[in-house]
């Protein structure tokens, strides 16, 4: 019998352990800066609005607008095999900064840009929870 | 301007010339390596010019991005100590670069003639047998990204491209029959080239029945897996006079690049394009409306619409009309990619592009080949995370 291997899971580099943290609790969070008081994704250990290294991470509204978004047909990793056809979608949030995710809860074919959405968390397992998005209201 | 309060571009123009050029056997080559075709296509770009390995005393070459140091291996190969001798990493945008370099290397007295040069080998490393596809999809998880996008499903340039398309199609209403119509253009022009990796005629119909890869690019919008060499040798003006061959004028050249991100602003449908061709116009005196034919890095059918608007082709937004009309086949207004491009012909890396601009400013094709009366050719590199690119102008003397 064969078996669906298991999809990457993430494993968070040394600058982006808080957002895997905030994740894990459902939370998503970002580095904003002490300084100019943007925000910025992915995480990293000085602000490339300012090159302030003064920053904490913060709770975002998780509201956001999907910028552009692609569907994948094609099995990359057999990880995948039995997702295909899905999207991969790049969410702009009402903060700025944007995030790579996929969309949940719609068909690839009802996804738009500019569609409004909202964080969901995916539990990987118990240490990881992966934040994904579906369109407001449903 | 820079800190010299001088543009120092436009002294540059047209002090240097392509004086040979040559491509290897190009498309699927089982049983040779990515330094057996660049030396392959360096050897034919000597003849070509009726030069002697002895005579470069510059390299500037770029092999597959695992392979270190590739100018010294092929250096190595052609048994050449060279003055100047460097690989770029810029991804696409690299070729161009090198045939920059190298007029400034030579301005500068660093080198007189130098070999700028491209291979790869990636039909056979993908494609020669089931076993190195299986290495490719089951590669370890060690081997990807760490996060944000593998766990996403997330993975190659296909996607990556595709997302400026969707961005494109949403804000300006380009649609899937305008990137169609450019790789069905392509396609016609790879069928007048023999050396052409494609062979078959492609319809629109057989476009849009293509299956579909990362949405909205199917099979027809991505660029080819070839092993593929080209090579060109640029020296002094005043020395390629006494050469073999008409040298073909360095006009212009210019570099920009989007390092902020693909993602960020608006780069995935404004491409740096805009700033490198600006740039490059300036220094040859030229603008859009000077250039006969172009040769585009066709990576995706899409990356070819944007910079045709990016370089002043047409408005932002337009692309999708301007390429309806025909624009881009031989014999219409601006013809592009003329042997096929690395849709159809091969995919070298924007070298191949650089090869047959150098063609065309020849003069040396019959009739169904040659850009009537072509006196100034463009050419564009891209690459690197999709935000690298460079341009090149090339002229008759």
């Amino acid at each position: 019998m064969s078996q669906t291997p298991a999809k990457p899971k993430p494993r968070p580099a040394p600058e982006s352990l808080p957002y895997w943290q905030a994740a894990k609790e459902h939370r998503l969070a970002l580095p904003r800066c002490e300084d100019c008081e943007k925000f910025w994704h992915p995480p990293s250990r000085t602000c490339p609005h300012c090159l302030s290294a003064n920053f904490t991470f913060r709770d975002v509204s998780g509201r956001g607008k999907v910028f552009s978004f692609v569907t994948f047909h094609r099995v990359y990793r057999p990880a995948f095999a039995e997702e295909v056809p899905y999207v991969v979608a790049l969410v702009e949030l009402e903060e700025g900064p944007r995030l790579l995710t996929n969309i949940l809860g719609v068909s690839h074919e009802e996804v738009r840009c500019e569609m409004p959405v909202e964080v969901v968390f995916d539990d990987y397992d118990e240490d990881i929870s992966i934040p994904k998005f579906r369109p407001v209201g449903r | 301007m820079n800190a010299f309060n001088i543009e120092p571009s436009r002294e540059l123009r047209d002090t240097c010339a392509i004086v040979g050029t040559a491509t290897s056997r190009l498309g699927k080559v089982p049983g040779t390596s990515s330094l057996d075709l660049m030396v392959e296509a360096i050897r034919n770009a000597l003849d070509d010019a009726g030069l002697k390995a002895s005579d470069v005393d510059g390299v500037l070459c770029r092999g597959p991005d695992d392979s270190y140091s590739h100018h010294q291996l092929v250096a190595e190969r052609l048994g050449v100590n060279a003055r100047f001798s460097t690989t770029l990493t810029n991804g696409g945008a690299s070729q161009i670069m090198s045939v920059a370099l190298a007029v400034m290397a030579i301005r500068f007295g660093m080198a007189n003639t130098i070999v700028c040069g491209f291979a790869r080998d990636t039909w056979s490393r993908t494609h020669a047998n089931e076993e190195v596809r299986v290495r490719n999809e089951t590669r370890p998880e060690a081997m990807l990204a760490r996060e944000f996008g593998p766990e996403y499903g997330y993975y190659g340039a296909t996607a990556a491209h595709a997302f400026g398309a969707t961005r494109h199609m949403h804000l300006y209403g380009t649609t899937r029959d305008h990137f169609g119509e450019i790789a069905v253009a392509f396609r016609e022009h790879a069928l007048r080239n023999p050396d052409a990796q494609m062979k078959k005629p492609l319809t629109i119909e057989d476009y849009h029945a293509g299956r579909l890869i990362v949405a909205p690019f199917g099979i027809y919008d991505c660029s080819l897996r070839s092993d593929a060499a080209g090579a060109v040798i640029v020296t002094s003006a005043a020395r390629a006079k006494d050469l073999r061959q008409p040298p073909v004028l360095i006009k212009g050249f210019g570099t920009h690049n989007n390092t902020r991100g693909w993602f960020a602003d608006d780069n995935m449908v404004v491409t740096a394009a805009k700033q490198a061709g600006e740039a490059a116009y300036r220094m040859a005196g030229l603008g859009p409306q000077d250039i006969d034919t172009a040769q585009i890095y066709d990576c995706f059918t899409y990356m070819v619409l944007t910079q045709l608007e990016d370089y002043g082709f047409c408005k932002k937004g337009e692309g999708g009309p301007f390429v309806a009309s025909g624009a881009l086949r031989l014999g219409g207004a601006l013809p592009c990619n003329t042997s096929g491009g690395q849709l159809s012909e091969s995919h070298c890396e924007g070298m191949l592009q650089i090869v047959e601009g150098v063609r065309q400013m020849r003069h040396i094709y019959p009739e169904h080949r040659q850009v009537r009366d072509a006196e100034v050719a463009l050419i564009s590199g891209h690459g690197g995370n999709q935000v690298c690119h460079s341009t090149l102008i090339l002229g008759r003397a």
